[in-house]
């Protein structure tokens, strides 16, 4: 009973010791559990940290100069965490825009997957002097950011379809921001000397997209295609690895964007 | 353009008034915004870092991945709740605690005879220079010597209130209290905005 009591004022006192971590696991856990509920005390500990953050300013020393390079390497190589997400209200939440939302994520992983691949593959063969890892690092973030900005768009379409000779494809396209983002999965692995291109075909002429990087795990891409016109189809062929510039195979991928 | 509020002679690195905003573009996966964060945090997470662990390796080990803690989760920041520079502070502050708390079986006589230094002198030959240090200085100094020894032991020294009790000697309900009445002193010697 009166350790009840106790327990009900006591976490108020702990306010000092908290915002200092000078706190076991438990009682931490316990004062969270309170600040939760206690809109004061949250305030309280925020003023409190403004306060502890500059005893640990006051403290600064320049880290070993190596460290930078090392953090931003990492950085390159790590997935961020999503913001949480406002819900969407009901009426909105219907079967296929959950499923578009589901696709989105799984393809904006991706997208950063293979930034952080990029800048991985760049940071290896260039040896990273800072200025050049700086800016293959704002490229790859270039693609992932337009990537983002197809994912994202309020116009964001998702369609699928099957690649002749196997594969499972996923689109997903923007006409405001011009561009989708492709990925496949499943697709036959070609030897060495060939390799899938993608193009858009339409009324504005056939334009090369891109060669599709070697799977990984049996996904290829996500690749982005840009400069996307009203009336485009997205088309696949294999091709010599090089490249082509216009289609010179039957196409194994046909779909009105 | 944010508005630092101008300080006398420079004690604040202007700087720090667009962390907030950095941290926003890092959440983007703005590779340059985190170049940014880093040219402003650095000094101050390894700062704390080592304060609290010592050990050098260890130090830039942690500080490594307090930084990309700030990386991975600048979508967590949130203006509305503190600012981005004790948003950072925190979780440096954290992890060093977390780190040394972790190994603290271990090495438990090792820190028992580290704890001997830690006090007072050290954290002023550390506050010094700047006027920003000085004036934290001033401010630890302002403290009464329990509550200063408290916030000591337990910022810089990584103790939990009951261990600074027992090093101390006085019941662990008075550090407690100690503690908070320190950091509210401290916070209006300050002039901390929140």
């Amino acid at each position: 009973m009166n350790r009840m009591k106790m327990r009900d004022r006591e976490p108020h006192t702990l306010a000092g010791a908290y915002a200092m971590d000078a706190i076991s696991a438990p009682d931490r856990a316990r004062f969270e559990r309170h600040l939760a509920g206690c809109h004061e005390c949250a305030q309280e500990i925020a003023s409190l940290r403004e306060a502890t953050a500059r005893l640990a300013t006051a403290t600064a020393v320049p880290p070993p100069s190596d460290l930078k390079e090392r953090v931003m390497a990492a950085a390159a190589m790590t997935r961020q965490q999503p913001p949480a997400v406002m819900q969407a209200t009901g009426s909105e939440a219907t079967g296929s825009t959950a499923r578009t939302r589901a696709w989105r994520g799984r393809l904006r992983w991706a997208a950063a997957a293979v930034a952080a691949a990029v800048v991985l593959a760049v940071a290896v063969v260039f040896g990273v002097s800072n200025g050049t890892m700086r800016h293959q690092l704002s490229q790859a973030q270039a693609s992932s950011q337009q990537m983002a900005a197809v994912l994202t768009a309020r116009d964001a379409t998702m369609m699928t379809g099957a690649v002749h000779g196997g594969g499972n494809v996923t689109i997903v396209m923007s006409h405001s921001v011009h561009a989708l983002v492709f990925t496949v999965a499943g697709l036959h692995a070609l030897p060495a000397s060939r390799g899938y291109e993608l193009w858009l075909i339409g009324p504005a002429g056939d334009r090369r997209v891109t060669m599709l990087p070697p799977g990984r795990h049996d996904m290829t891409g996500p690749v982005i295609a840009s400069g996307l016109r009203p009336g485009d189809h997205l088309a696949l062929t294999a091709e010599p690895a090089g490249g082509t510039s216009r289609p010179t195979t039957p196409m194994m991928l046909d779909v009105l964007l | 353009m944010t508005s630092a509020r101008p300080e006398p002679g420079g004690a604040r690195p202007s700087v720090t008034a667009d962390l907030g905003a950095q941290i926003g573009l890092v959440a983007r996966g703005d590779a340059a915004a985190f170049d940014a964060v880093y040219e402003q945090v650095a000094a101050s997470v390894f700062g704390i870092v080592r304060r609290v662990i010592r050990d050098p390796a260890q130090s830039e080990e942690v500080t490594q991945d307090v930084l990309l803690e700030v990386w991975r989760n600048a979508s967590k920041f949130d203006a509305e709740r503190g600012s981005a520079t004790a948003w950072v502070m925190t979780l440096a502050h954290r992890r060093a605690v977390d780190r040394v708390r972790s190994v603290q079986k271990e090495s438990e006589r090792e820190r028992r005879t580290a704890k001997a230094d830690i006090p007072y002198d050290e954290v002023a030959e550390a506050v010094e220079s700047s006027l920003e240090r000085e004036r934290v200085r001033r401010c630890l100094g302002s403290l009464t010597e329990l509550q200063r020894e408290s916030v000591t032991l337990a910022y810089y020294g990584g103790y939990t209130y009951g261990q600074v009790a027992s090093l101390l000697g006085v019941p662990a309900g008075t550090i407690k209290t100690r503690m908070r009445d320190a950091l509210i002193r401290l916070r209006d010697c300050l002039g901390v905005d929140q």
